[in-house]
């Protein structure tokens, strides 16, 4: 029988809702074409995860555990990696598109001879194939992929799939990974987390993103603000996070991060293709800039022209009575 | 060299029309020429560039060593091959296996395709160290100081010589080249090689993606207008968020 695998990752110590959705959809796929659905989990305390990645339809979970995977480096993720494939020996291994994922891909590729397709919105196992959609130039166009191999990678963008529960006992599998000094290679000196205990935006159901727009403390405090109220997690455009206003890793578009959550509000935010390349498949979008002209409008479900300074603070009100 | 993301284009039958002149430099290696040639003019050393691409790629190039960088390498293209990823790294690693350097610098992703794969896949086939999204480069007793963007925060890695890195184009402005530059890089050696001269074999170089058509992104229906009183709007769109979008 076949197997697809699903690469589950672990940050904060939980499980990402990233690649559970990914799993969602690997299962769905594994039962279609009568393989077996797994999963592999790569971290320090990796077996205090398989409960919950059992509710996902994972009926064999490898766990290589160590301290070498307690923090994220290319070469000890890869070589656990190339482990847990000689075992599992999958056709397709899939992952969540996260920075994490890219850092190892193509190395991981190349180093078993892999076919690979990264940053798909969807995908289906197509005979001994698998076919992709994924957004190209900029997301201007969808690109439609074939890809053959003995083997196939493919990441998928977050918010692609939803997440699709189907609790099934699974078996847990433990390797051993040894990683060795020519395995890593490279030496990780400093870990620098961005401000704050942000949330990451790929995992996030909403987003309050800010654009130019968002000039001093009060317009932040405002952000700040709404974010709360909705439990969202806070993005910024290209232009905030080079003049250092907000973290680099909060930065939304084709540079940064792609997102799509079901709710995004854009806040001062123009509209530049490369910002929207990283949100235009938000589910719901609200934009509010002073300019009715924006170029965001164009993919925005609700537009409010306005001063955010005098449309944020009635938002949030309506919002907080909405939510009591 | 890429399209110019910023051209117009079309779909006919799922072809992807065009125009072949409007290539441009990629923006994310323009940023790795960049940080290349700061690094060179503060430690020392010479900053080369390589392209593969058919014969438009020369422009590139040019333009590459009107910024600083001292020679290219130009391993032509017809223009009609589909290669991929896999097909590019492939290329590539021939040709670095015959090459003397500490560190090779590429974009992190190309601005047409956005996959993100070459540079791992050459640093994988030429067994490099190496590390991707860099923000930032620095040297330290011949040891490469890579600051790279994570997910949620930054990490300093350190990586021994020779390596890889893949950079984003938050690291840097990529500079303009001036006149005294485009000049002088008429006179800078542009090396010509063809694949035959590389030892590449046909099933690295066959491609494992195919682009088989391309779509338009499917429209989103067209949103609505608020204007007007602040309050008001305000007030009404946070609650059709609520009765109509289920959005909070």
């Amino acid at each position: 029988m076949s197997t697809i695998l699903t690469y589950v990752a672990i940050a904060d110590g939980k499980v990402k809702r990233s690649s559970l959705e990914v799993l969602s959809h690997c299962k769905r796929l594994a039962d279609s074409a009568g393989f077996s659905c797994e999963a592999v989990i790569i971290d320090e305390n990796a077996s205090t995860f398989t409960s919950d990645v059992s509710k996902y339809g994972a009926s064999k979970i490898y766990t290589v555990s160590g301290s070498a995977f307690a923090n994220h480096q290319n070469g000890s993720l890869i070589k656990a990696l190339t482990t847990t494939i000689k075992q599992s020996s999958p056709k397709v291994v899939a992952f969540a598109s996260t920075e994490s994922t890219k850092d190892v891909l193509g190395a991981l590729a190349a180093n078993i001879g892999a076919g690979v397709v990264a940053d798909v919105s969807s995908f289906e196992l197509d005979g001994d194939n698998v076919k992709a959609q994924r957004p190209m130039m900029a997301a201007k166009i969808m690109g439609n992929v074939d890809v053959t191999g003995d083997k196939i990678l493919v990441s998928v963008r977050s918010g692609s799939y939803d997440l699709n529960e189907h609790a099934v006992d699974s078996e847990i599998i433990e390797l051993e990974a040894h990683v060795s000094e020519s395995d890593l290679r490279s030496t990780l000196k400093e870990i620098i987390s961005s401000t704050g205990d942000t949330i990451d935006l790929n995992e996030a159901d909403a987003i309050v993103a800010a654009g130019r727009g968002v000039k001093d403390e009060e317009a932040k405090a405002l952000i700040t603000e709404l974010a709360s109220v909705l439990n969202a997690g806070i993005g910024a455009s290209r232009a905030l996070t080079e003049s250092g206003v907000y973290d680099p890793s909060l930065q939304i578009g084709q540079t940064g991060k792609v997102v799509s959550p079901q709710l995004y509000i854009a806040v001062g935010i123009s509209g530049a293709i490369q910002h929207v390349a990283g949100m235009s498949n938000s589910k719901v979008i609200v934009a509010i800039n002073k300019d009715a002209d924006a170029p965001i409008f164009e993919v925005a479900d609700y537009g409010i022209v306005g001063d955010l300074y005098k449309i944020l603070p009635p938002f949030i009100e309506e919002i907080k009575k909405i939510k009591n | 060299m890429v399209p110019d993301v910023y051209a117009p284009f079309q779909i006919k039958d799922g072809e992807l029309i065009m125009d072949g002149d409007r290539m441009v430099l990629n923006a994310y290696d323009a940023s790795a020429i960049e940080e290349a040639l700061v690094l060179t003019e503060k430690y020392g050393g010479e900053v080369a560039v390589v392209c593969v691409g058919a014969s438009k790629a020369s422009e590139t190039i040019r333009k590459a060593l009107a910024m600083g960088a001292s020679k290219g390498f130009h391993i032509q293209l017809n223009g009609d091959e589909k290669y991929d990823s896999k097909s590019y790294a492939s290329i590539l690693a021939a040709f670095f296996k015959d090459q003397q350097y500490d560190v090779l610098a590429f974009g992190k992703q190309s601005q047409d395709s956005d996959s993100g794969l070459t540079g791992g896949m050459v640093a994988q086939l030429l067994d490099l160290p190496y590390s991707t999204n860099a923000v930032g480069l620095d040297i330290s007793e011949s040891a490469l100081i890579v600051k790279r963007q994570g997910d949620t925060g930054q990490e300093m890695i350190e990586l021994p010589t020779p390596c890889l890195v893949t950079c984003s184009n938050d690291m840097n402005e990529p500079r303009i080249p001036n006149l005294k530059g485009i000049m002088a890089s008429k006179r800078k050696p542009i090396e010509g090689i063809s694949i035959a001269d590389l030892d590449v074999d046909d099933s690295a170089l066959n491609p494992s993606t195919k682009v088989t058509s391309y779509a338009p992104v499917p429209a989103r229906t067209a949103g609505q207008m608020f204007e007007g009183e602040p309050e008001e709007i305000a007030t009404k769109v946070a609650q059709l968020l609520d009765t109509q979008a289920n959005a909070i």
